[in-house]
């Protein structure tokens, strides 16, 4: 018996058959019944869990069609259009899917219908049965209220004008029902009876493409499971091919035999369709998730899905037959690098138009980062000079990802560089300096009315063991009743 | 020979070319017992003149091992004075398998330069050191991206060292090694045996021009197993590998050379009126050699020229180039280190001005000279 609160008592949520037995009730106070069998044990609801459970079965229940949605606490929504022939029939496919269940530990009740409504009541109040297009009128006629998925006061209203079946709400007109209980119990009725279409958002996007094999015999090793991606990945270049595409996102679903779902993704930087390069895509993944994949009793249904495509741009072999791709290579192997160790793993710099050195570069993703256009220059070409200082500003080969704070005891001169300094812990004798580089903020960027950051000299430091670094000062000297405070930014060669 | 010969025909210049071939395989044949004497004697002298045989010139007609010897192979005709022998099973490696740093002693003391397909470690005695260490490797890089193909270069660190250390800025890189930003990729792995991971991945590549793979302090994984595995896919893929350490201690490891950089101090800036006192001018680096199975050990104080993108060696006086005496001596942790031979020296500081930011006598204005008494 599961109990949970509901205002200030806590009331029963659901409950087994043995409770039902003992004429308990949905509903009832947990007092009430612990007073009419004190020997009942009640487990506090878990709403969250209840709710991850029914997500995992809609995961599992992807292997039949891969449009399922969720109806509140307790229901899926599985639209089986052009599906059922794949299981051998209405018939045979809602078997399949009730043997299964029973066979998980589940106590399942299911409904097959032309309409989501009719599904429904049938499903709930006509367990197992299929109503064939057409008939969905004599299946809710004789059915209560409670199946035309209608609010409670508006069933508790029509109920108390004597209107107690569904057959008894469609036979009454349909005008002075509308006015009396709202424009909602006839758009029930009316989805329920295919007068109307009603829509079942999905859970997930529908891939595009996707294969799958059932397997007579559960694999568990995590070889097999390569193996199988290939074989998918071959059957699905074919329709990729057809297409002219190649995949950008491609999804593994291993469904396990007891009815887990594993769902692996993984990404590419270029379209991609050759099955070898699939594989191993996979195999980095896999490998990665190797703690985190239980085979169980193994996985008896593997699909490989495209989540997402693009054009497939061919590329023109020479007469020695290789192609001039140098970048597939490097993207490949990126790819492979992601797949194990996360989306982040491999970075490109990119150069932004900013004085503030740390945003001059920008780090993005391998995949995010602007492929190069235009042929690369030249390095002996002689550059437009015209437009560049003479004499670039000297910048720094690392820079701290956040600038760290030193202490300077003593400057040479009020705006002179330091003449020592410590930092981490360690004290540094500069043996000479140049600069400053002022570089003042962006005042574009600043946010109207907030204070202006202070400005930032920068300087180029040896110490005594001929060490570089770039340190700097931030604010000035008597502007503004806080010291300037000193900051180690970067290393040079 | 080949399953084409098997075709008959009437007249086939092929059969000529046949026995020209077993001809000349048999000459081949007793030229490699030749060579195998010449070697044995060559060796033999290297002893006796007291330089280690590991890269020699190859006797002519030495000709490279791994390549076809089919006569049609046009790799034979290489002319065989430019080969070098390497000891490791008499392989005869082609001339541009070592990479000329451009400073004639560091070349000299490495018989040639480093080697361009393997793992070769660079280390920094503190994480202090990251700039110098870094800046060293980038301007090898660099000297192979002027002589290769723009390929891109993959810098692999674990996500402390790029904490400790910083990370790579490529706004500096470019102006000072000319490495474009398009050219660059980093990988930050979260652990170091993630990093380990990728750049065994990244050195069997050929599509990277060269992989860097930082690493601070002394790790247990970083093994010798480790070092031999990245070293074999570099040497397979003929790509070099650069593994950098930070705060490292010298540990037994495959690679060839071992390097440990440290910084020097700078030259002043040169200008048309001479050198600008107080100035920090072009990157200056103290290379002394950690271990190399052909060099002695040496301290050698290189210069990078960001314009040329080369190196020039930095002559400290004209005793220590004549003259050059280990400083380090070259097993440091050996039971019992050689004695240095020499005097140990504090390296001698020509662009530090004196205390109190005088210029160093050197540099001293002509007026400012101190007046000669009498």
């Amino acid at each position: 018996m599961i109990s949970h609160r509901q205002g200030n008592a806590q009331r029963i949520a659901a409950l087994d058959e043995r409770a039902e037995a003992l004429h308990l009730k949905r509903g009832m106070g947990i007092a009430d019944a612990r007073a009419m069998h004190p020997s009942v044990d009640v487990v506090e609801a878990d709403l969250e869990a209840d709710r991850r459970l029914l997500e995992s079965l809609a995961d599992w229940c992807d292997r039949y069609t891969p449009l399922v949605a969720l109806d509140a606490a307790d229901g899926l929504f599985l639209d089986v259009t052009g599906c059922t022939h794949l299981f051998g029939g209405e018939r045979s496919m809602l078997d399949d899917i009730l043997s299964r269940f029973f066979h998980q530990g589940f106590d399942v009740r299911a409904g097959l219908a032309a309409t989501p409504g009719a599904a429904w009541a049938a499903a709930r109040f006509a367990s197992d049965r299929i109503v064939p297009g057409g008939e969905e009128e004599a299946l809710l006629a004789p059915l209560p209220l409670a199946a035309l998925r209608i609010e409670p006061d508006i069933r508790a209203s029509l109920e108390s004008v004597g209107l107690r079946t569904a057959g008894a709400v469609m036979a009454a007109p349909r005008a002075p029902l509308a006015r009396r209980f709202g424009v909602s119990l006839l758009l029930r009725l009316d989805q329920a009876l295919g007068r109307l279409d009603e829509a079942v958002s999905p859970r997930l996007p529908v891939a595009p493409l996707s294969v799958e094999r059932h397997l007579a015999e559960p694999i568990m090793l995590t070889d097999e499971i390569e193996r199988l991606v290939k074989m998918l990945a071959t059957t699905l270049k074919a329709d990729l091919e057809r297409r002219g595409e190649g995949a950008r996102r491609l999804a593994l679903l291993l469904f396990r035999v007891d009815g887990a779902v594993n769902r692996i993704a993984v990404g590419t930087s270029r379209p991609l369709r050759e099955p070898l390069l699939i594989q191993k895509l996979f195999h980095e993944r896999l490998a990665a998730l190797e703690q985190d994949i239980d085979a169980g009793y193994g996985f008896d249904l593997v699909r490989l899905s495209v989540l997402s495509a693009a054009a497939f741009d061919m590329q023109q072999a020479d007469l020695a037959g290789e192609t001039r791709d140098d970048g597939a290579d490097i993207a490949l192997f990126a790819d492979r690098i992601r797949a194990r160790l996360g989306e982040s793993a491999v970075l490109k710099p990119v150069a932004v138009e900013s004085h503030l050195p740390e945003r001059a570069v920008a780090m993005l993703p391998f995949t995010e980062a602007p492929q190069r256009v235009s042929p690369p220059k030249k390095p002996g070409k002689i550059q437009d000079t015209s437009s560049k200082p003479v004499f670039r500003p000297e910048r720094p080969i690392r820079l701290f990802r956040s600038p760290e704070p030193i202490e300077v005891p003593a400057t040479e001169m009020p705006e002179g560089p330091p003449m020592n300094f410590r930092w981490r812990r360690a004290l540094y004798r500069v043996a000479r300096a140049e600069g400053p580089e002022r570089i003042a903020p962006e005042w574009w960027r600043e946010a109207a009315g907030q204070e202006d950051a202070p400005t930032r000299d920068y300087f180029r430091i040896e110490d005594s063991d001929g060490r570089r670094y770039w340190l700097y000062r931030q604010g000035l000297y008597g502007a503004s009743h806080a010291a300037p405070r000193w900051f180690m930014h970067g290393v040079f060669a | 020979m080949t399953p084409l010969d098997s075709s008959a025909a009437l007249w086939n210049p092929r059969e000529h070319n046949r026995n020209n071939c077993e001809w000349k395989l048999t000459v081949m044949a007793t030229s490699a017992v030749a060579r195998e004497t010449v070697f044995a004697l060559r060796r033999q002298i290297a002893k006796i003149e007291g330089t280690l045989p590991e890269r020699l010139e190859a006797p002519a007609g030495a000709a490279p091992v791994d390549a076809d010897v089919t006569p049609q192979n046009p790799t034979a005709d290489i002319p065989p004075q430019d080969l070098t022998i390497v000891r490791r099973g008499l392989a005869v490696a082609p001339p541009d398998a070592f990479l000329r740093t451009g400073a004639e002693g560091l070349d000299t003391a490495l018989s040639g330069g480093l080697p361009k397909a393997a793992l070769s470690e660079i280390h920094g005695a503190a994480t202090r050191d990251a700039g110098a260490v870094a800046g060293f490797a980038l301007s090898l890089v660099s000297l192979i991206l002027k002589q290769g193909p723009r390929l891109p270069v993959l810098w692999i660190g674990t996500a402390e060292i790029f904490r400790e250390a910083g990370f790579p800025y490529a706004r500096g890189l470019h102006a000072l090694f000319g490495i474009e930003p398009e050219q660059l990729l980093f990988s930050e792995a979260p652990r170091l045996l993630d990093a380990l991971w990728t750049a065994e991945e990244a050195a069997r590549m050929t599509a990277l021009a060269a992989v860097i793979l930082e690493i601070r302090g002394s790790p247990q994984r970083l093994d010798l197993t480790a070092t031999r595995r990245l070293h074999a896919r570099a040497q397979n893929a003929g790509r070099p590998v650069f593994l950098l350490r930070q705060a490292g201690e010298p540990e037994p490891t495959a690679a060839p050379v071992r390097l440990v950089l440290s910084a020097a101090p700078s030259a002043p800036r040169e200008t048309i009126a001479g050198p600008l006192a107080g100035s920090i001018g072009r990157p200056a680096f103290t290379v002394s050699i950690g271990k190399s199975r052909t060099a002695l050990p040496g301290q050698f104080t290189l210069e990078w020229n960001p314009d040329e993108r080369s190196f020039e060696e930095r002559r400290t006086g004209e005793e220590r180039a004549a003259n050059p005496v280990p400083v380090v001596s070259a097993s440091r942790r050996g039971k019992d280190p050689a004695a240095a031979s020499g005097a140990v020296l504090a390296f001698p500081a020509v662009g530090s001005p004196a205390p109190g930011d005088q210029p160093s006598p050197g540099e001293r204005a002509a007026h400012r000279r101190p007046r000669r008494t009498g």
